[in-house]
């Protein structure tokens, strides 16, 4: 899954605050990413957007691909 | 005088911009919210006043520190805004240029960290930036000093840059509401037509300071229809617009794209420093390193070469000037057992302190802290918390009250309550005296061992706190963790420097007040007793309060009345208790003292005493924070019975156990 590329499908299960900081990082609906590291036990995920780096949590994560929780 | 404000996302070197703007500097950090507070500086040279305001992704607060930055738009009226965006991240810091922009007054937009652009082989027509969006257009390097000076020659000639609102056009329906809106407040409350329009759209936006301050001004036009914008979706009509208008400018913009990509540097470092196995522990190797430096590689000889220094050369000079004028008895005995003995004691620690904080220092600076919060995020999470108040606990090792502060960058309000009541577990700099004092007497050879297993130890004790206070508030919420990782840095030796003085320059000031205070204190109750001026200290008050309370204490090994008396006196502050054993042991040499202390203690206890001195009540300036940032009086009283009632039962346990041991 590391340097995979995936779409951001859908906001809507993230929480609010999630969403709305995703948002401000310039992340909406339909932008590529590209997964650069996770970490074992559901740990968090490091995606790239833009030349951005961001660390976020497994479950937002999946939330926002649609991959398998 | 002028005021300029300075407003910008995280990351962007706002700080560092700051720094090399004003004369005076404030704290630099690479990772989110270093900036805890607004600080003032003046323009070299001019008296124009620069706020640096914390960074801010929005105008819509998700945390204190962003708050900070719309209240402070929402009630000051800057002659000028520098907005500093990181050039290789034009579109999300665009987001936040066009909130400000909006509000209309005049802007100069800053393109930083402009050399990181063109390593990636990019560049944009800053004309056409500045004319799409209206306003005038620098680039720097804040690190390596680029720019600088023309950006100042800009900032001095504030009064010609025009200010030109920016007027997106927003779809349909949505700029109808706003135009109605607008209009309402401008004829029915005085608004301006810029400010009316900046208020109504930040509104819409669902800015949560701007609703505060709708409803606290009775805002009707905008309150009214709050449930009609929010059922229509304008917020997200809104980003779109916003995203739509920063895509076609970039892209419009854009010179030449080669090969784009992270640099090198930062992919390489993060492949070892990110890893998932090695992760963690290349973040513990990284603390033990810097406790080995601090402890004994580099902090301690330099602490011992000053101890010596102030104990020989100076005290004997002193006392034989003493001597020499012919002053009294007393006065001599305060002037060298106290004073010099009791802030010489402290101020001896001086080089092992300031070594620590280069460390941190250095960690934040390089931005290797963000990377910590990331792999710390899982294990927080097993206590309710978050990477993110893994930050703040750091810096809690400097200085409880510093990482209180810090702790406003966390998103939810249960999480920093927690992390704001379990600080005071973090062992910081002033605590580390004693350690000092307890480790050259009973642990010589494994000092910075020793030392780091109180530190473990508080750390232990803090996550179980946390664990319990997150069953007792039953916190259900779900949290938000989105951390960013910033470019590293090549550490630079002034930042450094900066940052290691601001963190360290409060610990000089407080030996100059409230320890040489204490001191004089701990002076007068060990030299006059029920009898008058004793010179025997062990008739005088400090001995007759401190053997009524050894029966309190035996149970956890401290049963000399010296050290219950120094423990009292700790509640002013930590660094206290090692001046008040100086002065009660009639000492000014650190050698003299540690030959006393191992007659009469055994390390087990020692060790106690150290876990004690690590666990028990906060510092008045910690109490005091903790009321300020949580509000109340009683997290403020509930923060001393709990600490107190966790030192007694974890020195005891520690204390039994070990002496059926060794």
């Amino acid at each position: 899954m590391i340097n995979q590329q995936y779409t951001l499908n859908s906001f809507n299960c993230l929480n609010k605050p999630t969403a709305s900081r995703l948002h401000n990082m310039g992340l909406c609906e339909g932008c590529p990413i590209k997964v650069i590291q996770r970490y074992p036990f559901h740990g968090p995920v490091i995606i790239e957007n833009n030349h951005q780096r961001i660390g976020i949590r497994y479950r937002d994560f999946a939330a926002l691909t649609g991959v398998e929780a | 005088m002028a005021n300029v404000a300075l407003i910008g996302n995280p990351n962007t070197g706002k700080t560092t911009l700051f720094n090399s703007l004003t004369d005076k500097y404030a704290f630099v950090g690479n990772w989110t919210g270093v900036t805890v507070e607004k600080k003032v500086g003046t323009l070299k040279n001019s008296d124009i006043q620069i706020v640096d305001l914390p960074g801010a992704y929005s105008l819509n607060p998700l945390t204190k520190d962003e708050a900070v930055v719309t209240n402070y738009l929402l009630t000051n009226r800057p002659d000028l805004i520098l907005n500093i965006t990181n050039a290789s991240q034009l579109k999300r810091n665009l987001l936040l240029t066009i909130e400000v922009l909006e509000r209309g007054l005049p802007v100069i937009l800053i393109l930083n960290m402009i050399d990181d652009l063109r390593r990636s082989g990019q560049s944009y027509d800053l004309d056409l930036i500045s004319h799409r969006l209206g306003c005038q257009v620098a680039t720097t390097n804040a690190r390596g000093h680029k720019g600088i000076n023309a950006l100042r020659q800009q900032i001095l000639n504030y009064q010609n840059i025009s200010s030109q609102p920016l007027q997106l056009d927003y779809s349909g329906m949505l700029q109808q509401a706003i135009r109605q809106a607008t209009e309402a407040l401008q004829n029915d409350f005085d608004y301006d037509a810029t400010t009316a329009r900046w208020l109504t759209i930040e509104f819409i936006n669902q800015s949560k300071a701007v609703r505060e301050y709708a409803s606290a001004k009775g805002l009707t036009p905008l309150l009214s229809q709050a449930p009609y914008y929010d059922a229509q979706k304008f917020a997200d009509q809104i980003y779109e617009n916003r995203l739509d208008f920063i895509e076609k400018l970039l892209a419009d913009a854009r010179q030449s794209v080669t090969s784009g990509g992270q640099p090198e540097v930062t992919s390489k470092i993060d492949k070892v420093v990110t890893n998932p196995i090695l992760g963690l522990p290349i973040f513990a190797g990284i603390f033990y390193l810097m406790f080995k430096i601090s402890f004994e590689w580099v902090g301690t000889p330099l602490s011992n070469l000053l101890d010596w220094f102030l104990s020989v050369p100076v005290s004997n000079t002193v006392n034989h000037f003493l001597i020499q004028v012919g002053a009294m008895a007393p006065l001599r005995s305060l002037v060298v057992n106290g004073i010099i003995a009791g802030v010489g004691g402290v101020l001896a620690f001086i080089p092992q302190i300031f070594t620590l904080f280069a460390c941190i220092s250095l960690l934040e600076d390089s931005g290797y802290m963000a990377r910590a919060a990331l792999v710390t995020d899982r294990l927080m999470q097993l206590i309710g918390l978050n990477g993110k108040s893994f930050i703040p606990l750091i810096i809690g090792f400097g200085c409880n009250v510093t990482g209180i502060m810090a702790a406003r960058t966390i998103e939810q309000p249960k999480e920093r309550l927690v992390t704001t009541l379990i600080m005071p577990f973090m062992s910081c700099s002033a605590r580390l005296p004693i350690y000092g004092l307890v480790v050259a007497a009973f642990f010589p050879k494994h000092q910075a061992l020793i030392v780091l297993s109180i530190y473990f130890l508080g750390i232990f004790v803090a996550l179980l706190v946390a664990k319990f206070y997150q069953l007792l508030f039953h916190v259900k919420e779900r949290s938000v963790f989105i951390i960013e990782l910033p470019e590293y840095h090549l550490p630079r030796l002034d930042i450094i420097w900066h940052g290691t003085w601001d963190k360290g320059k409060g610990f000089i000031k407080k030996a100059g007040t409230i320890i040489f205070a204490g001191t004089v204190l701990i002076w007068l109750l060990s030299s006059f007793g029920p009898s008058g001026f004793v010179t025997d200290s062990t008739k005088s008050f400090a001995a007759v309060l401190g053997h009524a309370l050894v029966p309190f204490f035996k149970p956890i090994g401290i049963a000399e009345w010296q050290a219950i008396s120094a423990l009292f006196t700790g509640v002013l502050a930590k660094e206290v208790i090692t001046s008040s054993m100086m002065v009660m042991f009639h000492t000014s040499n650190k050698a003299v003292l540690i030959a006393a202390l191992s007659q009469f203690m055994t390390p087990v206890a020692a060790y106690s005493m150290m876990i004690f001195v690590l666990l028990y009540i906060p510092c008045f300036a910690t109490l005091a924070t903790i009321k300020q940032e949580t509000g109340s009086t009683k997290w403020m009283l509930f923060s001393v019975v709990m600490s107190l009632a966790i030192a007694y039962v974890t020195s005891f346990i520690v204390f039994q156990v070990g002496s059926l041991l060794f």
